[in-house]
């Protein structure tokens, strides 16, 4: 299981992805503990294992979410000037990293057909939609994509970088500084910066190349230390999470919320949006309007919070939610 | 550091842990908006529809020497080199910038102007000697200061980004350029903390930010001195003077010196 899911993009040509694609637009479900039905969209590395033990335990929901991917083809924009025909580019994108950092052959590949006095800093539209490089590729396709039909279709960009919408992205370590301000911020909720703040600088560089170079296991060997707690407290200071919603001007909602009440009952999904954003809950005897989605999955409203922060957070270790409009088909 | 005298009555911080909390930050900047209005230096509070948040927006004419060429390269020599986290130290990127030598930059330190009323000055600034510029000439940039509050680390945040006349955004390169080597030299080795570029939380622009994961450090003894003394403080502006001028944003001394009853007689001290 862990060799498939290794076998990450690289080794994969654009034939072979193109078959694969099929299989991965399947839903299935299958269940997890705590009672959570995870109705899995586009999570490729679920369909394609087949088999799979009924007893899944809690370690391989993180394995799950950390191979998550999805299949994705990059068009051209139209707009730019070819010296011959561009094809388009065909991979499958890891949901927990981001964009920047896993299209350098993207850009080659189009850098092949582009001239080359008009290549500019590549960025990555959908639909109209700017894509934000510093929001995991899992995020981005949760909030802008989910109802598409697979591949997911992403049009390249050379010219006119839109420099209101997209943070520039010129090397690899602006986006490690992005990975770690986030992971650190995480820690400031959890534990008062104090875990992050007693790892080593080599301690910080193996959670960013866990994740660069796609090592689970290098990865969580350290990150598990950012998911303890004391027990007697019963979960982390304060859950790191940030909801999304398309149709707000907002970019998300992040605000201070613990993971267990005052009277020391575990908080869940449905208490959090309850209090954070209460139009995402469906009212009583009215049809649902809103998913909720987490990797591309539903949670039960009354999965613990904390549960949710420990198995289901991104290696940023924040929480990222999406509320959506249910499609309307 | 040079902190202006904060006896000047303000809003008595919570002095657990140093926290800054929404409802003080708040409070804060309520007071930081009378003295304000008083002094006309611009602030503004800029609310988020249907809330209570919003931020402290201020905007200024500058006139800054940008160099053309950016003062280091990423994409090159920065590649394998360490990464610019938020939290590095400020001696790192002296180190960096000694090795691109001859792109020292200048600001006119006295340059900003809250109005475009002293536009019109003409005479080019001498420069004052400290710094040598290389190449490209003063122009005018435009910019924009956010205060927000951070609910990670309970403290205020600065945002900011610039303009030229012709409306084209400020790169992170040409925004460290305009930092003054003056301060850059000062603040080595001081709990400041680096410039990045980052999502704007409430807009969802790019904006420059002061990453606030030290202030609390270098906020704490300003604080507890205050606390020693009796003194009430208002950390938001306390904070703004120290971090303010790294961008340009310089606090008028009035901010401490002005009298200012009403909040002299409703301040309290924490016990």
């Amino acid at each position: 299981m862990d060799k498939q899911g290794n076998d990450n993009i690289d080794s994969h040509g654009p034939s072979s992805i193109k078959a694969d694609c099929k299989t991965s637009t399947k839903r299935s479900c299958l269940p997890l503990d705590l009672g959570v039905c995870l109705c899995v969209w586009g999570i490729y590395y679920l369909c394609a294992t087949g088999s799979r033990n009924s007893m899944a335990d809690d370690k391989d929901v993180l394995r799950d979410v950390w191979f998550g991917r999805i299949p994705t083809c990059f068009i051209l924009n139209q707009d730019e000037v070819t010296e011959r025909e561009a094809e388009p580019y065909y991979l499958l994108l890891p949901r927990v990293s981001y964009l920047t950092l896993v299209t350098d052959k993207v850009k080659k590949h189009f850098h092949k057909v582009v001239r080359t006095d008009d290549v500019e800093e590549m960025w990555l539209e959908y639909e109209g939609t700017p894509l934000k490089w510093h929001y995991p590729i899992g995020v981005l396709f949760d909030l802008h994509a989910s109802n598409t039909v697979l591949p997911w279709s992403i049009t390249v960009h050379f010219k006119n970088f839109p420099d209101r919408d997209l943070l520039h992205c010129p090397s690899n370590s602006v986006i490690e500084a992005h990975f770690m301000s986030s992971l650190k911020e995480a820690d400031a909720l959890k534990h008062k910066s104090q875990v992050v703040n007693d790892m080593q600088k080599k301690d910080h560089k193996q959670l960013w190349m866990g994740l660069q170079n796609d090592k689970f296991d290098q990865f969580w060997a350290m990150n598990r230390k950012l998911m303890e707690y004391p027990t007697e407290e019963g979960g982390f200071r304060y859950i790191p999470f940030r909801i999304y919603q398309t149709m707000s001007d907002r970019p998300f909602i992040q605000k201070l919320f613990r993971p267990v009440s005052p009277e020391g009952n575990m908080h869940t999904l449905g208490d959090l949006l309850k209090e954070m954003c209460p139009a995402a809950l469906p009212h009583d005897g009215e049809q649902k309007r809103y998913q909720v989605v987490i990797h591309g999955i539903e949670p039960l409203l009354e999965t613990p919070l904390q549960w949710l922060s420990e198995h289901l957070s991104h290696p940023d270790n924040f929480l990222h939610i999406c509320v959506t409009p249910v499609p309307s088909d | 550091m040079c902190l202006p005298n904060m006896s000047a009555p303000c809003c008595v911080a919570e002095m657990s842990g140093c926290a800054l909390d929404e409802e003080n930050f708040r409070r804060c900047c309520r007071l930081l908006l009378q003295q304000s209005e008083q002094l006309r230096d611009g602030w503004s509070w800029e609310a988020v529809q249907g809330s209570e948040e919003g931020y402290l927006k201020k905007t200024a004419l500058r006139s800054v020497v940008v160099d053309s060429s950016p003062a280091w390269d990423h994409e090159g020599s920065a590649s394998d080199s360490e990464p610019h986290t938020s939290c590095r130290s400020w001696s790192d990127q002296q180190g960096q910038e000694e090795k691109q030598a001859g792109l020292v930059l200048s600001v006119d330190a006295d340059s900003i102007k809250g109005g475009i009323e002293d536009e019109e000055d003409g005479e080019e600034d001498e420069d004052d000697g400290v710094c040598v510029v290389s190449e490209g000439s003063s122009q005018m940039l435009q910019y924009e200061y956010h205060i927000l509050h951070s609910c990670s680390y309970s403290t205020p945040v600065l945002y900011f980004r610039a303009f030229t006349q012709d409306g084209r955004s400020l790169s992170l390169e040409e925004v460290w350029s305009s930092v003054h080597p003056n301060f850059r030299l000062r603040l080595q080795n001081s709990p400041l903390n680096t410039i990045t570029l980052q999502e704007h939380p409430l807009l969802g622009q790019p904006f420059f930010m002061l990453h606030p994961c030290r202030t609390e450090e270098f906020m704490r003894p300003v604080l507890q001195a205050a606390q020693d003394q009796h003194r009430s403080v208002n950390y938001v502006l306390s904070w703004l003077s120290v971090v303010g001028p790294v961008v340009g944003l310089d606090v008028p001394l009035k901010y401490a010196t002005q009298l200012h009853p009403a909040a002299s007689l409703s301040s309290t001290e924490p016990d």
